[in-house]
């Protein structure tokens, strides 16, 4: 297992996507800073919109901001197995590994440690950007307050658990671009639409889990009204999202014939 | 050794395998023969796990292919439509395979030597040809020093040079005891590597003989002389049948020794004794036609005269005929 965990990570690694889809969820983690800090304390029409840098809720939301490009660890996921059926590499994989159970184990370990550590490179630019943002603007720039650290870690095993469901996704659907298609149509639109609709359901989804990890309770970031599960919850939640998933494939897809 | 048993693989109504029997020995190549859409690829991709086939089995050393531990030290395979990721380098894709199989990864730089791919070891596969894939894929195959060797149209994309690479190479892991099962659709390349041939045709076996005992029956001698008519005659009394044609004779069921007997007796001079077509090509191309006049509906169909078409001409038309999804060539 630890040689296929090896050959899975030497595949990411001997491609580029991954430096695309690194540098993606980076941008819009501190695009989302930068939203942040610009409108903080700003008044909408006599009414507050994100609270000033001073309020814990900005500060939480200003770190929370790290999850922001959690899609694309997805979509990293979702390449790490659709691209071997695109690419056709997928019959040299089966023949090196013909118990394809453990093939697939062997993946979600890879994809869930490659995640992990996009997500630490995630969060500590991010971090360190919100914090030079926060000196400038006079808010508080202690990161061991207000529960930073624990919304950090929060965001590293989003990004983790992410690429993971993106993986049983991909598995799933074996079809690259409908996968990714599914994906990017599920985390924009439908997921948001049903958070703000349904929030009683959407704590229940994917993205609802990531709220809970980073522990906030509103769509736009800090705590809010919004139902959220506590933050062991969506980790157990996105954990069983790709799981789910990848069982799925294995019992339908996974074991079909490679022609 | 491989044993194929009783092996069926049906696609919904296309039996695309068909109760398939026959055993590849250590120590040679066998010849996997067939027109496409005999079921050759289905056949392989069975025999390694890749299939899962409807009835019978395909065993590698007695064992199912999946139940190998280490499969890439045990089975070598190079199937047609492996692919290779566009932007992965032939040594990453490599180093790839020793992780995953436990080879130490000393061994790249020395199948990227054999296959004569050092020098662009570590450009992009974006940018190799179909011949440089093809080598990339028997390094693969190579790669865990099996003693069982399965490729799939090997010689599909190499330069004549790269062709007779591969027929030493095979040559050379046969007399060291491999078991090598090539599959191909072009003759003169099993003609020259096999020892021993296995032909099929819609999923069924045809023959499975020696290549040797193949080749010794039924073939055609083409003879020219200026004296044709004697000579004819000649070698109808020693037995064959002649079919004159201006000064050039096509006879069966003679050696050319016999012939040479015959000319020497009535004094004829020859200008040309040649193999014309062995029994192996006879009934390669009778397998052919019969597939091409089954799936065009009409003997004798489009673009493929009655006299004697070479079999790389034949495979044009026959490709455009097969029928969708009876084998996989994408």
């Amino acid at each position: 297992m630890i040689r296929l965990i090896g050959a899975e990570l030497l595949k990411i690694r001997s491609t580029r996507m991954w430096l695309g889809m690194l540098a993606l969820s980076l941008g819009f983690s501190l695009m989302s800073v930068a939203v942040y800090i610009a409108f903080a304390g700003m008044e909408v029409n006599g009414e507050q919109g994100i609270g000033p840098v001073t309020d814990p809720d900005t500060v939480r939301a200003l770190y929370a901001s790290s999850s922001a490009g959690v899609l694309f660890m997805m979509i990293l996921g979702i390449m790490g197995i659709t691209g071997e059926y695109r690419h056709q590499t997928i019959t040299g994989t089966f023949l090196l590994t013909p118990r394809r159970g453990r093939l697939l184990v062997a993946k979600l370990i890879s994809y869930f440690l490659f995640g992990a550590a996009f997500g630490l490179a995630t969060v500590l630019v991010t971090a360190v950007v919100a914090v030079i943002a926060l000196a400038i603007r006079g808010g508080s720039t202690n990161p061991l307050d207000h529960d930073v650290p624990l919304i950090l870690g929060g965001a590293v095993l989003a990004m983790a658990l992410y690429s993971l469901v993106g993986l049983g996704l991909g598995a799933l659907i074996r079809n690259q671009i409908a996968a990714i298609i599914v994906a990017v149509g599920w985390v924009q639109l439908v997921e948001g639409i049903i958070t703000v609709a349904l929030p009683e359901v959407g704590q229940w989804l994917p993205a609802g889990a990531v709220r809970a990890v980073t522990l906030t309770s509103s769509a736009f970031g800090g705590s809010g009204t919004l139902d959220t599960l506590p933050a062991w919850g969506g980790a157990l939640l996105l954990l069983a999202y790709g799981l789910a998933f990848a069982a799925i494939a294995m019992v339908t897809t996974v074991r079909r014939d490679i022609t | 050794m491989i044993s194929i048993e009783g092996l069926a693989k049906h696609f919904g109504p296309v039996r695309a395998v068909d109760g398939l029997s026959f055993t590849a020995r250590p120590g040679m190549v066998t010849g996997f023969l067939g027109p496409n859409g005999a079921g050759k690829t289905t056949t392989l991709r069975m025999l390694l796990g890749l299939v899962k086939p409807t009835a019978g089995r395909a065993l590698i050393n007695g064992r199912p292919y999946a139940m190998l531990e280490r499969p890439a030290v045990e089975v070598g395979a190079a199937l047609e439509a492996t692919g290779f990721h566009p932007g992965r380098s032939a040594r990453d894709h490599l180093r790839i395979s020793c992780a995953a199989s436990g080879i130490p990864e000393s061994r790249v730089p020395e199948v990227l030597e054999l296959t004569g791919l050092t020098g662009d070891a570590d450009r992009r596969v974006a940018g190799y040809s179909l011949g440089m894939r093809q080598r990339l894929s028997l390094a693969n195959a190579v790669l865990g020093e099996p003693k069982v060797l399965i490729l799939d149209e090997p010689a599909n994309g190499l330069d004549p040079a790269g062709v007779h690479w591969l027929r030493s190479l095979l040559r050379g892991l046969a007399e060291a005891g491999c078991t090598i099962l090539v599959s191909s659709h072009v003759l003169p390349e099993v003609e020259q590597t096999a020892d021993h041939v296995v032909i099929v045709a819609r999923g069924r076996l045809v023959r499975d003989a020696p290549l040797a005992e193949l080749i010794g029956t039924g073939g055609e001698l083409r003879v020219r002389t200026r004296r044709a008519a004697e000579l004819a005659v000649a070698l109808e009394n020693a037995g064959g049948q002649v079919r004159r044609e201006d000064d050039r004779l096509l006879v069966t069921g003679l050696e050319p020794e016999e012939v040479g007997k015959a000319a020497l007796h009535v004094e004829a001079v020859l200008t040309e004794l040649v193999q014309e077509r062995s029994g192996l090509e006879k009934i390669f191309l009778e397998l052919t036609m019969a597939e091409l006049s089954a799936h065009a509906g009409a003997p004798g169909a489009p673009g493929v005269p009655d006299g004697t078409p070479r079999p790389d001409e034949t495979d044009r038309p026959e490709e455009a005929a097969a029928v969708p999804g009876q084998e996989d060539r994408t």
